[in-house]
C-alpha cells in the first residue's frame, strides 16, 4: 500500500491545473472576505431581522 | 403579485405566499413517516430475512432504492421547498414570483414521488444510486426543477433587498447543481416506455454516477440545509450569524471543493489513479469549509445555554450541527485510501450516511419545523414536553444506529481483509462475516425504530399544534422596504451580493471547474483500455438476465469490482480492469457488500447451484441472509424489447452484429431452451426456457468470462 503512493498524481498536468485554480481562488475569496468593511459585513449578518413579520410564537 | 405600495415610495405592503409552504411542510410530514418505514423494514429483512413477507416488491433490491428515495427526495426534498420558500420570501422582502408555478412545482414534485413509489418496488429502476428512476419521470423531474428556478431566480429579480444574504447563495448552488448533476447523469436513451440505456458506459457511467451521487448529497442534503441553518438558527437563538465574513469563504470554498470529491468513491476500482488520488485529496481538503460552517453555526448559539436547555428547537439545531461535523470529519476520513481499503463496501459507510441523514438533516428538519409551524399557523407549540421527547428519543435512535453500523462496519471490513502469515485468507468463508455482524443488524433495528418513535411523537405534536390554529385567520400584511439599492460601492463581494444573474454564473463555474477537470479525461476512454484486453459483450439471453439482475437490485448487495488489495484478490481473483465492465451500461461495479462480489462468480458453480441457490439460498448456505427468490421461476423473461436493446448498444459502440440485433430475442429463446433442458437434466423442473432464473443464470455464468485473456478464476466466491 504504501508504494501506491508513487503511483499518486500520474496525470501532473492536470492536478497542477486543478490546485492552483483552487489555490487562486481561495485566496481571492479569502482577501475580499477579509477586506469587507465591518458596517457591511454586520448590515449582511442582519438581514434576517430586518423584516419582522412575527404573526406566531 | 400581491402588493400595495404606500404613500412612502419606498415602502410596501405584501403577503408572503405562506400557503404554498404549508403544503411543503405537510408534504414533509407525510413522506417522512414513509422513508422512515421503508427504512425500518429493510433494517429488518438485514437482520431477519423473511421481513420481506415473501413479497418481492418489498424484497430489500427493491426496497432500499425506495427507502433512499423518499428519504431524499421526498422527505428532505419537501423540507428543502418549505424552507427556502419560507426564508427566500422573507431575506428578499418579495412573495414568491407566481403562484401558478409554486402550484406546479408541489403538486409535480408530489407526483414524482408517487411516480418512484409505484415504479421502484416493481423493478423499474436504472440501478444508479439516488438516480434511479427511469427515463419519463428524469424528463418530469428536470420539467419541475425548471419551474422551481424560474419561480426562484424570478423572485430574486423582484426582491426589495438589494444584498443577498448568505442562505439564498447556498439555494442558488443547489438549484444550479441539482440541474447539472441530473441532466448530465440522466442522459439516457429510452428502449420501452419504462426501461432505457445510459450514454455512458463502464468507467465513464461510474465516474459520471458518483460524480452525481456524491454531489447529491452535497448540494442536495448539505447545501440547502446549509442555507437553512444560516436563516433559521439565527432566527431561532435571535442573534445574527457568528461570522459573517467566514460564511463568504465557507460557502465558495464548499461549493468550489464538494464537486472534485466524486471519485472517493471510487477507490482502488479500476478508475484511473491520478482520478482517484485527485478526489481524495479533495476529499481532506473539505474539512476546512465543512468545519467552517459547523463551527459558524455552532458559534452562533454561543452565550445561549438557556436556550439550549430550555428551548426544544435549540436543541435539534446544536444536534444537527453536532452531527453535520462529525459526519464532515469522518467523510474525508473514509476518503482516505487506507481506511476506505477497510471501510467501504461495508457498514460503516451506511452509518456514516445515516450520521448525516438522521443526525444533520433529520434533527434540522424537526427544528425547523418546530419553530416555523407555529408561526405559519399562527398559532403556539402545542406541547414543549413532546417537543423534548422527540428529540431525546430520536437523539438515541440516531446514536444506536450509527454505534452499531460503525462497528459493524469496521468489524465485517476486517475480517475480510484479514490474511494469515501463511498468505491465506482469516476467514475465506464470506458469510461467517455476515453471522459476525447480524446482531449489530438488530441493534440497528432498535436504533431505526427509537428514531421513527422520536419522529411520530413530533408528528403528533405538529398535528395537534395545527390543530390550535385559529380558524379563516385572515393573511398577514408585512410593510416592507426597498433597501441596499441607492448604494455605492467598490468592493467586490460586496458588488457580487447584489447581483443576483452574476452571482448565479458565478456559481454555475466554480461547480464546473471540478466537474470538467475530472470528467472530460476519461471520455476518451481509448486512453485507458488496452486493446489486447478488450472483453466480448454479452449474448442475448445473457443481456436479458442482466435485466433481471438490474430489476431485482441485485447490485444493492453486491459489488462487481474486485480492488487491488491482497484479501481481495486471494478471495476473488484478480483485480477488474477497465476493459472488462466496458460494455456495461449501466455499470454494476455497486457500493455495498452485503453478499460477496460476483465478478468472477461465472463458471465457479454449476447451474443448479444457482437455481437452488436462487430459490432458497440457505440450501446451499446455511446462514445466508439473502432473501429466497421463488417468483424468478414464475415470472417470463422479456425477450420482445431485445432488439431495440441491442440496437441502442451498437449505437452506443457495442461491437454487435447485424444478425444478432436482429434476431436477438429468438437468439435469446435458443440459448434460453438450451440452458433450461440442461438444467432438468439435473433436476429442475421441465419448461423453465421462458422463465427469469434461466435468464439470470446464463448472465450469472458469463460474468468475469467475457475477457479476452482469461483470468484465473479463484478461490472463494461464497
Amino acid at each position: 500500500m504504501k508504494q501506491e503512493g508513487l503511483k499518486f498524481f500520474t496525470d501532473t498536468y492536470l492536478t497542477v491545473i486543478g490546485f492552483l485554480i483552487f489555490f487562486s481562488y481561495f485566496v481571492f475569496v479569502a482577501v475580499n472576505a477579509l477586506r469587507a468593511p465591518k458596517k457591511q459585513i454586520q448590515q449582511l449578518a442582519h438581514i434576517p431581522f430586518s423584516n419582522e413579520d412575527e404573526h406566531g410564537k | 403579485m400581491r402588493a400595495n405600495t404606500d404613500l412612502n415610495a419606498h415602502t410596501e405592503n405584501i403577503i408572503y405566499d405562506d400557503k404554498i409552504v404549508k403544503y411543503f411542510s405537510l408534504a414533509t410530514f407525510g413522506w417522512g413517516i414513509a422513508a422512515l418505514l421503508f427504512g425500518l423494514i429493510a433494517a429488518l429483512q438485514l437482520a431477519y430475512w423473511p421481513m420481506n413477507m415473501n413479497m418481492e416488491w418489498m424484497t430489500f433490491g427493491r426496497l432500499r432504492p425506495l427507502h433512499t428515495n423518499a428519504a431524499i427526495f421526498a422527505f428532505a426534498g419537501n423540507a428543502i421547498f418549505a424552507g427556502m420558500y419560507y426564508s427566500t420570501q422573507r431575506l428578499l422582502k418579495a412573495r414568491l414570483f407566481s403562484d401558478l408555478l409554486s402550484k406546479i412545482h408541489f403538486w409535480g414534485w408530489q407526483f414524482v414521488i408517487l411516480c418512484a413509489a409505484i415504479t421502484l418496488p416493481l423493478g423499474y429502476t436504472q440501478s444508479k444510486e439516488y438516480a434511479e428512476l427511469e427515463w419519463p419521470i428524469d424528463i418530469l423531474i428536470t420539467v419541475i426543477w425548471v419551474v422551481f428556478a424560474i419561480n426562484f431566480f424570478m423572485t430574486i429579480k423582484r426582491r426589495r433587498e438589494k444584498h443577498l444574504y448568505v442562505g439564498i447563495w447556498f439555494y442558488i448552488a443547489t438549484i444550479i447543481t441539482v440541474a447539472m448533476l441530473h441532466i448530465v447523469n440522466s442522459i439516457e436513451i429510452p428502449i420501452t416506455p419504462l426501461k432505457s440505456i445510459p450514454v455512458w458506459g463502464g468507467i465513464q457511467d461510474a465516474l459520471v454516477q458518483w460524480w452525481y451521487g456524491h454531489n447529491a448529497v452535497a448540494f442536495f442534503l448539505t447545501t440547502p440545509f446549509l442555507g437553512l441553518m444560516y436563516y433559521f438558527v439565527p432566527k431561532a437563538a435571535n442573534r445574527p450569524v457568528y461570522s459573517y465574513r467566514l460564511s463568504i469563504i465557507h460557502f465558495w470554498a464548499l461549493v468550489f471543493i464538494y464537486i472534485w470529491a466524486g471519485p472517493h468513491h471510487l477507490l482502488y476500482t479500476s478508475l484511473p489513479e491520478w482520478a482517484q488520488s485527485l478526489g481524495m485529496v479533495f476529499s481532506i481538503m473539505l474539512w476546512a469549509p465543512s468545519w467552517g460552517g459547523m463551527i459558524n453555526g455552532l458559534m452562533t448559539l454561543k452565550g445561549a445555554f438557556k436556550e439550549l436547555i430550555q428551548n426544544p428547537v435549540i436543541k435539534f439545531f446544536v444536534a444537527a450541527l453536532t452531527f453535520y461535523g462529525m459526519a464532515t470529519f469522518e467523510g474525508p476520513l473514509l476518503s482516505i485510501k487506507s481506511i476506505s481499503a477497510v471501510g467501504h463496501y461495508t457498514d460503516w459507510i451506511v452509518g456514516h450516511v445515516h450520521s448525516g441523514a438522521l443526525g444533520w438533516n433529520g434533527m434540522l428538519i424537526m427544528g425547523m419545523m418546530l419553530w416555523m409551524v407555529p408561526r405559519l399557523w399562527k398559532t403556539e407549540l402545542y406541547s414543549v414536553k413532546l417537543a423534548e421527547n422527540s428529540f431525546w428519543v430520536s437523539l438515541t435512535g440516531v446514536l444506536f444506529y450509527y454505534v452499531s453500523m460503525t462497528v459493524a462496519g469496521i468489524t465485517q471490513g476486517l475480517m475480510l481483509n484479514g490474511v494469515t502469515a501463511e498468505g491465506k485468507l482469516m476467514y475465506p468463508d464470506f458469510v461467517e462475516t455476515v453471522t459476525k455482524i447480524v446482531p449489530l443488524y438488530w441493534v440497528r433495528a432498535i436504533g431505526g425504530a427509537l428514531f421513527v418513535t422520536g419522529y411520530l411523537i413530533f408528528i403528533y405534536n405538529m398535528y395537534k399544534t395545527i390543530k390550535l390554529a385559529p380558524k379563516d385567520a385572515p393573511e398577514t400584511v408585512v410593510k416592507v422596504t426597498r433597501t441596499g439599492w441607492d448604494e455605492k460601492t467598490n468592493d467586490v463581494h460586496r458588488k457580487l451580493e447584489g447581483m443576483g444573474l452574476g452571482f448565479s454564473v458565478l456559481t454555475f463555474v466554480a461547480v464546473l471547474v471540478g466537474s470538467v477537470i475530472e470528467i472530460y479525461p476519461t471520455l476518451s476512454l481509448h486512453r485507458y483500455v488496452n486493446p489486447e484486453q478488450t472483453t466480448e459483450p454479452f449474448s442475448a439471453l445473457q443481456i436479458a438476465g442482466r435485466g433481471i439482475y438490474i430489476s431485482e437490485g441485485c447490485y444493492v448487495c453486491h459489488s462487481q469490482q474486485i480492488r487491488p488489495i491482497v484479501a481481495e484478490v486471494l478471495r476473488y481473483g484478480p483485480a477488474s480492469t477497465i476493459e472488462e465492465s466496458m460494455w456495461d451500461r449501466p455499470h454494476q461495479w455497486g457500493s455495498k457488500r452485503t453478499g460477496p462480489d460476483l465478478s468472477r462468480l461465472g463458471k465457479k458453480y454449476p447451474d443448479m447451484w444457482h437455481f437452488q441457490h436462487m430459490i432458497n439460498p440457505r440450501a446451499i448456505t446455511p446462514n445466508s441472509i439473502m432473501p429466497n427468490y421463488p417468483w424468478l421461476v414464475e415470472k417470463n423473461t422479456d425477450f420482445l424489447s431485445l432488439r431495440r436493446e441491442f440496437s441502442v448498444m451498437k449505437a452506443l459502440g457495442t461491437p454487435y452484429d447485424e444478425n444478432t440485433i436482429a434476431n436477438a430475442d429468438i437468439i435469446a429463446q435458443k440459448e434460453a431452451k438450451i440452458l433450461a433442458d440442461e438444467l432438468h437434466k439435473q433436476g429442475a423442473p421441465k419448461g423453465l426456457e421462458k422463465k427469469q432464473i434461466v435468464a439470470l443464470i446464463a448472465y450469472l455464468q458469463a460474468l468475469g468470462q467475457k475477457a479476452k485473456t482469461p483470468s484465473p478464476t479463484t478461490a472463494d466466491n461464497k
